[in-house]
């Protein structure tokens, strides 16, 4: 299964469930204007699944969003990834609340979970909650969460090659989003790109 | 006008501290003046401050360059007028292709200066011709920029965008550090390519093996935030045989 959600447009479901054979593949998009809170679980419950979770989130002006994902390893040798690439600016608040369950039966899991933010302005607000709970003895399990700024010696490098600041800025966003925006359609590629 | 950048009483800090205490030099159009001197000297701070680096507080002096002052122009701005910087630590730019970059690079120069947009065939074909030059391999168009480049592909790319931007006034910082002498040779015909009487450059090293293939018009010695020395080419040898002791002014 592989599915794209746009929030606020598109329903998202309370649960997923991965199947062996068929890996679950699933994108969240949240565009600016979106105010919501996102809640749902990813169920891992039979042995040898897959699940491939990525999302981007550009907040701005006054949106609130936040992103509550439970994934659950249930069964053992089964394999998640979780990339969740966030900006906020304006007054905007954006948390993103992720747990990664692996229960006692789920040995030989590999579970990986990153959230990276940009904090674009003084009067935006973001939060990254990342939780592992880990009850099985024989699994690889990491996470990663940062909080940052755009990077000022890329900015003076491309601005040293007559790249204006504010294309500058741009195409820093671009390359902060990359590992995500490689995953949409071309339509909502441009749509995203065009909020940058 | 013969001179192309004229650099007066130049002082500047990096917050508290102050790296450059009274710089004077003038380049004339046409010259290639090599900048040597120890560790610590204020080499790359002098070219990070002709470049426009945001982190550096110019505390006194002036920069003439074609007779604007330079200090009061933003690094684009800088870029516009034809002055180009080779990083000693080029920047990693992961989902930005180096096709991508350049071309924002140059449609953004040929906006400032009131031309029109280039053909995509164009510039291809510019992009092309110049990867070929300095010897990269074509699928780098496709790369990110200096991501997961060794330190030699890196210099190499500097290069490449240095003639791809084509600059009246190029600044090289240590841009031949860790490279083996095939891409030493690259770098340095890149920089002869650009040599013209229109034209300068600024190379800055620790070593000799650079400016046997980039010979210079004018060698300066820095020590301390000042230049302690000024002689022609000879002067390489001698600082390779005898280091830079002994030259205080």
């Amino acid at each position: 299964m592989d599915s794209l959600f746009v929030i606020g447009r598109d329903t998202v479901p309370g649960c997923f469930e991965a199947l062996p054979g068929e890996p679950l593949r699933l994108t969240f998009v949240v565009l600016p204007g979106t105010s919501c809170a996102v809640e749902t679980e990813i169920l891992l419950a039979r042995p040898g699944c897959e699940a491939d979770i990525a999302g981007l989130y550009l907040c701005d002006g006054d949106d609130r969003f936040s992103l509550k994902l439970n994934l659950r390893h249930d069964a053992g040798e089964c394999r998640s990834r979780q990339l969740f690439k966030g900006m906020a600016s304006g007054r905007s608040r954006a948390i993103f609340d992720g747990r990664v369950y692996v229960g006692h039966g789920a040995q030989k899991t590999s579970a990986l979970q990153e959230n990276h933010s940009l904090l674009l302005g003084d009067d935006a607000f973001v939060e990254s909650r990342p939780q592992l709970e880990i009850y099985a003895d024989d699994v690889e399990c990491s996470h990663g969460a940062t909080v940052g700024s755009l990077d000022e010696q890329q900015q003076f490098y491309m601005q040293s090659r007559g790249i204006p600041r504010d294309e500058a800025l741009r195409l820093q966003k671009i390359s902060f989003l990359s590992p995500v925006l490689g995953r949409l359609p071309e339509t909502l590629f441009n749509e995203v790109i065009t909020c940058l | 006008m013969d001179n192309l950048l004229e650099i007066r009483g130049l002082h500047a800090s990096v917050g508290e501290k102050e790296i450059l205490k009274g710089i004077d030099l003038t380049i004339r159009r046409g010259e290639v003046h090599a900048v040597m001197g120890p560790n610590g000297a204020g080499k790359s701070t002098l070219s990070a401050v002709l470049a426009g680096r945001p982190d550096l507080t110019v505390t006194q002096g002036t920069v003439l360059y074609e007779g604007r002052d330079l200090l009061a122009m933003a690094p684009e701005e800088r870029a516009w007028a034809g002055i180009f910087l080779s990083f000693q630590y080029p920047v990693e730019i992961p989902g930005v292709s180096i096709t991508a970059f350049m071309k924002a690079a140059i449609a953004a120069r040929r906006k400032a200066q009131g031309l029109p947009e280039l053909k995509a065939a164009e510039f291809l074909r510019l992009l092309k011709e110049k990867m070929a030059f300095v010897q990269m391999r074509p699928e780098f168009a496709s790369r990110s920029v200096n991501e997961g480049f060794s330190g030699g592909e890196k210099k190499r790319n500097e290069i490449f965008q240095m003639a791809m931007l084509d600059p009246v006034f190029a600044i090289l910082d240590e841009t031949d550090s860790g490279l083996d002498v095939d891409a030493l040779k690259i770098v340095a015909s890149g920089v002869n390519a650009l040599r013209s009487p229109e034209k300068s450059a600024i190379v800055i090293t620790h070593y000799k093996r650079l400016l046997d293939y980039i010979v210079p018009d004018v060698v300066h010695v820095l020590k301390d935030g000042r230049i302690v020395k000024t002689a022609g080419p000879e002067l390489v040898e001698r600082i390779d045989q005898q280091g830079y002791e002994g030259l205080d002014g």
